[in-house]
């Protein structure tokens, strides 16, 4: 399953390197670094600056392994849980923009510190109650184990005052393993981002 | 303090009257021409609140009263054939939740009264659509029928805006804006004016100075015949004061000198909305303007070389956020109106970014690593395009809206970018060179010039800037970051007198 795992995490973050590679698939950074440099052998992906990128062959390698995936996974059990997920996605996308905005025009140049405290507050509350369902995703599909811990992580550096883990992309923010998630249940049940994002739940 | 007379108290609390009541009380002790009206406090509210949503008998029996005063300073009667008093019935709360309360105007109308406004005003098409409105706006607010009866009219819109206070959206937008749910809102009723009743009547709004460009000549917008939420609702085409001043020059010479003086007192520019019946001025509200970043620097700048204003003053009309605004680099607005509209959007986030279109994550990496500025085209984002999203000067998508991923994205990143553009709106440009306004929503052929943002070409700003290092002690850096620092220096804003912002 590394092989998945690693093609899947050099396709979300563009450009992966050992560290990112580990955190995305709970293993050690030596593990993760020979899983990449066999995915680079096999012309899965290439170096590029510090990691590696996905090849188109290593995209269609991809397609082929997730296709397998998603014929084990019990579809309408995870249908009933991204159902369960989308009412969070609202509330999730909704603080995050009140992170970024305080007003439609005005950004937050995060200078009064009551309404950060404020919004981080409703993040930490949302991540309490979103936890059990994350516990029951990946129950239902085994890849996503890692998720949990990699929230936990994101929410964990928010309450240290590191606020980049809120939103900020690259990074393993809050906002980005959220997103990342919401792309791996779409792959799953086998939706477009198009058709989900045309319906308002995946934009 | 449960009823209280506008023009009557030295002195009024914002927290008890709201900030309308507050404005107009002033603008009577100025002697300035406003229809009577009294305010029902927060206190009432209060107690509004403390009976279960109902107002006492006590409070029934003052407003009573009181409409018994209003008719005689008006010299109309409420419910009357002959010459019927109507009235205004709104919130006011001291801190300003725009459109979040509600308001009924008209209040006092019913069919007998409607006939007596056809003949009085010789417009039976005007009485008609004023018993209409009325109906609606009832309706809506209070959530029955409007009851013939004008004093039952009186007090369920009464009951209505104080239950406004409680209503989802009020208690939302208090929530978004830190505003605590304990002050309540205060009730004002006023004597409406009739801007329709015959060709010397009309109504508008008056800017004691431009609010968007900052020019300190005033500007504003009449519309003969016109009443109440007309101008403001943009369904009808107004005039220009010109056209006033030709008309009836004592009321256009009368308006702008209140207006002179409402800014001097409010120690801000002033938007105050006025309304002329049968040739005989009255104001309706001021406060101080909205206005544009830009306007908001030369009108600090104006205001103190005019004396209004001290330096510091001057420098706590403008928000920190304005000075962040001006210094962001923005489109020419010359080059802006001459440029062709390619797409249009939803602004996601600020700024200006220009470059090639791009379609491919992978060709926008490539090309922007050999120097090429690229604006990243997508119908949508998905996590695989954040890595060409960080390289590009601009990124538009087709589908999603203002809490998009890729809005999301290019907060955190500040590049600027503009959302739902459209299905199939993108595809097209691309190849093309284009700037994207990411304050407007606007993608534009070519690359724009851009405007003057420097304390080097903005002599206003040059003048802000030095007096915010003056104040900001040794805080060096960006211009914004001084003038935060300037901010905090000088200490908070003092409400000024009139302003109900």
């Amino acid at each position: 399953m590394s092989e998945l795992v690693l093609l899947q995490a050099a396709r979300l973050k563009g450009r992966l390197d050992a560290e990112a590679a580990a955190a995305c698939a709970g293993m050690d950074p030596a593990a993760a670094q020979a899983g990449l440099d066999a995915l680079v052998d096999a012309g899965d992906a290439k170096a590029v600056g510090g990691g590696v990128r996905i090849t188109p062959q290593g995209r269609e390698r991809l397609d082929a392994l997730l296709a397998e995936e998603r014929a084990t996974v019990d579809q309408p059990a995870l249908t009933g849980l991204y159902e369960e997920f989308d009412a969070f996605n609202g509330e999730l996308k909704a603080i995050v923009t009140d992170w970024q905005m305080v007003d439609e025009q005005t950004p937050n140049a995060h200078t009064d510190r009551a309404y950060d405290q404020a919004v981080i507050s409703r993040l930490a509350d949302l991540h309490g109650r979103f936890a059990p369902l994350m516990a029951r995703i990946a129950a239902a599909a085994p890849r996503l184990a890692p998720y949990p811990e990699r929230f936990a992580a994101a929410i964990g550096k928010v309450r240290e005052g590191d606020h980049a883990f809120v939103a900020r992309p690259i990074a393993d923010s809050y906002h980005t393993v959220w997103f990342e998630l919401h792309e791996e249940l779409i792959g799953l049940l086998g939706l477009s981002r198009a058709a989900e994002a045309a319906a308002g739940r995946a934009v | 303090m449960t009823l209280l007379w506008m023009g009557e108290h030295d002195r009024l609390d914002r927290e008890l009257v709201g900030g309308k009541a507050h404005s107009l009380n002033l603008m009577r002790l100025l002697g300035l021409p406003v229809p009577p009206a009294f305010v029902l406090t927060t206190e009432v509210c209060a107690r509004f609140y403390a009976a279960g949503g109902e107002l006492d008998a006590e409070v029934v029996a003052e407003v009573r009263d009181a409409v018994r005063t209003l008719e005689t300073k008006a010299g109309r009667r409420f419910g009357d054939t002959e010459a019927p008093l109507l009235v205004s019935v709104r919130s006011g709360a001291a801190r300003s939740m725009p459109g979040m309360m509600d308001t009924v105007l008209n209040l006092g109308v019913n069919a007998r009264v409607e006939r007596a406004l056809a003949d009085l005003t010789g417009d039976g098409a005007y009485a008609a659509d004023t018993h209409r409105r009325f109906r609606e706006q009832f309706e809506r607010v209070v959530g029955t029928p409007a009851p013939d009866d004008p004093w039952e009219q009186l007090t369920a819109a009464i009951a209505a805006v104080f239950r406004s206070w409680t209503s989802s959206r009020a208690v939302a937008y208090r929530r978004h804006h830190g505003i605590p749910d304990d002050g309540g809102t205060s009730v004002t009723v006023q004597a409406m004016v009739f801007g329709n009743l015959d060709d010397d009547s009309g109504t508008g709004v008056l800017f004691s100075r431009n609010p968007l460009t900052g020019d300190p000549a005033p500007y504003g917008e009449w519309l003969p015949r016109g009443q109440g939420e007309d101008v403001v609702s943009g369904r009808h085409d107004p005039l220009g004061l010109d056209a006033l001043a030709g008309r009836l020059p004592d009321v256009h010479a009368e308006l702008l000198s209140a207006a002179r003086r409402l800014e001097e007192v409010g120690k801000d520019v002033q938007d105050i909305e006025f309304t002329v019946e049968s040739g005989r001025l009255w104001l309706l509200q001021s406060r101080s303007a909205k206005r544009s970043p830009d306007a908001a620097v030369r009108l600090a700048v104006a205001l103190h070389e005019a004396g209004a204003l001290t330096v510091d003053e001057a420098l706590r009309t403008v928000a920190p956020e304005q000075v962040e605004a001006v210094c962001r680099p923005r489109v020419d607005p010359e080059a802006k109106a001459r440029a062709t509209l390619l797409a249009r959007g939803e602004p996601a986030c600020p700024g200006v970014g220009a470059g090639r279109v791009v379609l491919d994550v992978e060709e926008a990496e490539e090309l922007a690593e050999s120097g090429v500025d690229v604006v990243l085209a997508r119908p949508t984002t998905d996590p695989d395009d954040v890595a060409g999203m960080v390289v590009s000067t601009a990124i538009l998508t087709e589908i999603g809206g203002s809490t998009s991923h890729a809005a999301v994205v290019s907060r955190e990143l500040g590049t600027p970018c503009v959302v739902g553009c459209g299905t199939g709106t993108l595809g097209a440009l691309a190849g093309r060179q284009v700037t994207v306004d990411g304050m407007t929503g606007e993608v534009f052929e070519g690359i724009l010039r851009l405007a003057p943002s420097s304390e080097a070409d903005d002599p206003a700003l040059a003048t802000l800037g030095r007096w915010a290092r003056e104040r900001a002690g040794d805080a060096g850096g960006p211009l914004p970051e001084v003038f935060a620092a300037a901010r905090r220096a000088i200490g908070q804003t003092p409400i000024a007198a009139l302003s109900t912002p």
